[in-house]
């Protein structure tokens, strides 16, 4: 009797409750869309931890990667033949032998090379199931993109529903993966990170007048179950063919209240933007231009500020000479019109009709003219076409960053203590601005962050966070604290903002932190040392210098140990032709004259730049964009960067190291073998030596 | 004249030392006793005032270079500059002018060692590398002449330099030494407490000046021998008509005399 009970209530909570079961099938992601695709960087590596034995012909060069499905791993091998032939190798059968059997041949695509296989994912506690991926290698690089994600698809209530695996861990369920759903039943599904039909795993979407959330996924993905949950408004579709939501702001120059539907009748361009953001900035000449030749015609442009700083932005308004209306709340990215439009990336520009819909999205240059001009002259209250201008997301806004930071930290009163906290660029972006705060402090603890820095791509940093109280009791802790990391980085033309937060604890009394902490004492102790030299005579001097020269010996051991003989001995080998004033130094953004735009544009020949670069040089990014944009101009221009320090005999081959010392920046043409030194006037240089190619 | 010509010796290997790269053996993690600028084609060595600014550049706590530097500190002090550092031997060569030394302008090479850090630190780029004499003449001179650079702007800054250091070193014996180099700074900090120095017999010592006109410093050796402006090269040893001053390894308690000990004074002691 107790067991019917017992089953009758979870019938009657199944049925309250409508758990509904979805089975879901593997996807082709071409039907699904390019969101279905999810890309993330994997570093290779020279060695791995794990001893692994290629059996084949020798290479000149191989790095290791590690992929993880679940509880399977398998090992890549990038491969490069003395004959410059590419070649990967997977450890399908998971042996850690390479073999012949295991070599998969690249096929081109632009940029780089491509490799597709399918290995077997085995999430714990779930059913090992086939994962397609991919393999991208931007040529030249230490690291790949994986391609995939899995998708599953099934059908919910007649709507088509999705299953993406976006962490590529092989376990669905997990951090990152992600729903799409066709809420609008329009047979498409649109969910790139900012279209209306994504969703997190914890997000709830809503079919008609129901909203759902997922209750309970399989590790391998074929089962989820969605319950039903209290309604939540659908999110608005920011697809072309759809009606921008409106909003009103005030001005930030006139101060004036507008809305974005008082400027209904005129064609609109919404722009998120900001003084921080590169490619924003970039784009402000065109857009002046754009704006003086429409804007008589009825063309506004309205621009949303993810500025902090009003003096920013108000000296590059001023600067740039901008007078179309500015929104600006001085919030970053807690912009609420920033929310409104689900911006994750800026620049993000959306250009609204005479009728106040979306026709298209981040257009720029010639295309944004040309789609202000059609729509001009198209009349108001004409049925939109809906045109398509969706974008192709290249990448989804992920941390980048890598926080190490001790468990517990200790803090006596009257005392300064310091935290040290590790952040590693775990990608091949620049980390740009970092900086840190400290949430959950109580009030008489007083902390003090590192100041505003950079990171470059897998560059690594340790940094202290002091902490400073003068009255505290032990009954006040252990205090749980979070650090706060905000920063953002641009993926060619595309910028993220992130935030990421790492827990630890302050603790009562001396630190148990268990972290390498810098031996500061010893600098100290030889600096003191040495300011004694001056007060002390006679026969003391001679045990004092004795004393001074052991500190010494033990402040060397101590850097040769943190590695800094290496580090110096890198940053020595190579000629940065502008660090040591031998040429001009240039900012880092390459700046290309419409002429010479032109003239690269019209180049004829197909040809391949190789970049050598250190990351110890600063005249190297200048060279970087500059090429890149070269590349970006003429699609018959491939480039490929090669780290000089690394890749020490490809450097040597080109000709790019003179007595030992890598020349950097250098550009070597492939087709002409011909190498360019230097930044100065290097566009002209280019452009010379690649009309010479026969 | 024996000592100076021992000393032309190391001087020369100095410059041997600097010039190994010939050999094609590429750059080394040694870090060199003076200046000498690290672009050099032919170097391999690290030039550690290039390298202090690099590190201050990328925040990293130089625990070797200083190590290496204080090591150097105390084993030479500044006797580096006056018997290894190849730009030393350049001033050396031109010194035909030993006017005696401007106390005044003392504390200039410790400003010109400090703005070198500021400015790294500050404006994040080798300054110093941009305007350092040594560069030219090691650097901007021979990739000039092998027609990896052209000549533009910083070419024109460094030759100009380099022109302005030549001519002050005409017109003053070791002028670079003297006023302007961050390396002898941080050598000078040591050069009381270093193994190598100067010993005075203050019994023999008449106090008849001949040394100071001897000294391509411009000091009075027999008053501030191991002071931050002594680069123990020995040309008063020469020249004491007495044989009053020594000079070679010995513990700096036992020299006889410690003049930093009063610098405003200059009373001998024993």
């Amino acid at each position: 009797m107790r067991y019917f009970f017992f089953a009758l209530a979870c019938v009657i909570v199944g049925v309250a409750q409508e758990i509904n079961q979805i089975d879901l099938v593997p996807a082709q992601p071409e039907n699904l869309g390019s969101w279905a695709q999810v890309a993330q960087p994997l570093r290779l590596y020279p060695t791995l931890s794990k001893s692994v034995r290629y059996e084949g012909p020798s290479l000149a060069t191989n790095l290791f990667g590690e992929i993880s499905l679940g509880d399977a791993q398998y090992v890549i091998m990038l491969g490069v033949s003395a004959q410059n032939e590419v070649a990967l190798w997977v450890d399908f059968d998971g042996n850690l032998r390479l073999t012949s059997a295991e070599k998969l041949q690249p096929t081109r695509i632009s940029g780089g090379l491509a490799w597709s296989f399918t290995l077997l994912a085995r999430p714990k506690d779930g059913n090992p199931y086939e994962y397609p991926l991919s393999v991208l290698w931007p040529e030249g690089r230490g690291y790949v993109f994986l391609l995939g994600g899995c998708p599953l698809s099934g059908s919910f209530q007649g709507h088509k529903i999705a299953l993406v695996d976006g962490d590529l861990n092989g376990v669905f369920g997990t951090k990152g993966d992600f729903l799409g759903v066709d809420v609008d039943g329009d047979g498409k599904i649109y969910a790139d990170p900012d279209g209306h039909e994504y969703f997190g795993l914890s997000e709830a979407f809503t079919l008609g007048a129901k909203s759902f959330k997922v209750r309970e996924i399989s590790p391998d993905g074929r089962k989820i179950s969605v319950e039903e949950t209290s309604y939540v408004p659908p999110k608005v579709p920011l697809i072309p063919g759809s009606p921008a939501p409106d909003f009103s702001f005030r001005d930030f120059v006139s101060g004036q209240e507008l809305s974005l539907k008082s400027f209904r009748g005129k064609v609109v361009l919404l722009d998120f933007w900001a003084t921080w953001c590169p490619p924003c900035m970039a784009s402000l000449p065109g857009l002046r231009q754009l704006y003086s030749q429409f804007h008589a015609q009825g063309f506004e442009i309205v621009g949303v500020s993810l500025d902090e700083s009003a003096d920013d932005l108000r000296q590059v308004l001023a600067d740039q000479g901008i007078s179309w209306p500015v929104a600006f709340e001085g919030k970053r990215w807690d912009n609420s019109l920033a929310a409104l439009y689900r911006v994750y990336q800026i620049p993000t520009a959306y250009l609204l009709d005479r009728n106040g819909v979306i026709r298209y999205r981040d257009l720029e240059g010639e295309d944004l003219a040309k789609a202000v001009a059609e729509l001009i002259n198209e009349p108001a209250q004409t049925a939109s076409s809906g045109a398509s201008g969706l974008p192709e997301l290249s990448a989804k806004a992920e941390p980048i960053l890598e926080i190490t930071v001790p468990k517990e930290t200790g803090l006596r009163p009257g005392e300064e203590s310091s935290l040290s906290l590790r952040i590693t660029n775990a990608s091949p972006y620049l980390a740009e601005e970092i900086r840190f705060s400290v949430q959950g402090l109580p009030a008489g603890i007083v902390s003090k962050t590192p100041d505003i820095f950079d990171l470059p791509a897998f560059g690594e940093r340790t940094l202290s966070l002091t902490f400073w109280a003068q009255k505290l009791e032990p009954k006040d802790f252990p205090i749980p604290i979070k650090v706060r990391v905000e920063y953002h980085y641009c993926i060619a033309e595309a910028c993220f903002q992130m935030v990421q937060e790492a827990e630890t604890t302050l603790v009562f009394g001396a630190s148990k932190a268990s972290g390498f902490v810098l031996p500061w004492w010893v600098l100290i102790l030889l600096a003191m040392g040495v300011l004694g030299t001056w007060l002390i005579w006679g026969r003391g001097l001679s045990a004092f210098s004795v004393f001074i020269f052991a500190l010494a010996l033990i402040t060397l051991g101590f850097g040769v140990y943190l590695g800094q003989a290496r580090q110096a001995q890198r940053i020595a080998a190579v000629l940065c032709t502008s660090c040591v004033g031998i040429e001009e130094p240039h900012p880092s953004q390459a700046e290309l004259s419409s002429e010479l735009r032109l003239a690269f544009a019209a180049l004829p020949k197909a040809s391949h730049l190789v970049l050598f670069y250190t990351p110890w040089c600063r005249a190297c990014p200048y060279a970087k964009n500059l090429v890149t944009e070269i590349a970006q101009i003429n699609p018959k221009i491939s480039v490929e960067m090669v780290d000089a320090d690394s890749e020490r005999g490809r450097a040597e081959k080109a000709g790019v190291v003179v007595n030992g010392k890598a020349v950097v920046p250098a550009i070597l043409i492939e087709e002409t073998g011909k190498v360019l030194f230097g930044t100065n006037d290097l566009a002209t240089r280019l452009l010379s030596a690649l009309k010479e190619i026969p | 004249m024996k000592l100076r010509h021992l000393r032309r010796g190391t001087q020369a290997l100095g410059i041997f030392l600097g010039l190994l790269g010939i050999t094609g053996i590429g750059m080394t993690h040694i870090i060199f006793p003076g200046l000498h600028c690290y672009a050099c084609p032919l170097s391999v060595t690290i030039c550690p005032i290039g390298l202090l600014q690099n590190l201050v550049i990328a925040g990293t706590a130089p625990f070797y270079l200083l190590g290496v530097l204080a090591v150097y500190g105390i084993f030479l002090g500044r006797g580096w500059c006056g018997w290894f550092c190849p730009f030393g031997t350049v001033n050396d060569l031109l010194s035909w002018r030993k006017v005696r030394y401007r106390k005044a302008l003392s504390p200039l090479k410790f400003l010109v060692l400090l703005g070198t850090v500021v400015a790294a630190w500050r404006l994040a780029d080798t300054w110093f590398c941009k305007l350092c004499p040594a560069a030219s003449l090691t650097a901007s001179l021979p990739y000039f002449a092998m027609g990896l650079t052209e000549p533009t702007t910083p070419f024109f800054i460094h030759m100009g330099t380099l022109a302005a250091t030549v001519l002050g070193m005409i017109v003053v014996a070791r002028f670079w030494c003297r006023y302007l180099c961050p390396m002898g700074a941080i050598l000078a900090l040591f050069n009381r407490a270093s193994f190598f120095g100067l010993r005075l017999n203050s019994q023999k010592c008449t106090g008849c000046n001949v040394c100071q006109k001897a000294c391509p410093m411009g000091i009075a050796p027999h008053l501030e021998g191991n002071s931050t402006n002594c680069i123990k090269c020995g040309e008063c040893v020469s020249s004491c008509p007495q044989r009053a001053l020594s000079l070679g390894f010995s513990l700096p308690g036992a020299r006889g005399y410690a003049p930093l000990r009063f610098p405003w004074s200059h009373s001998r002691v024993n």
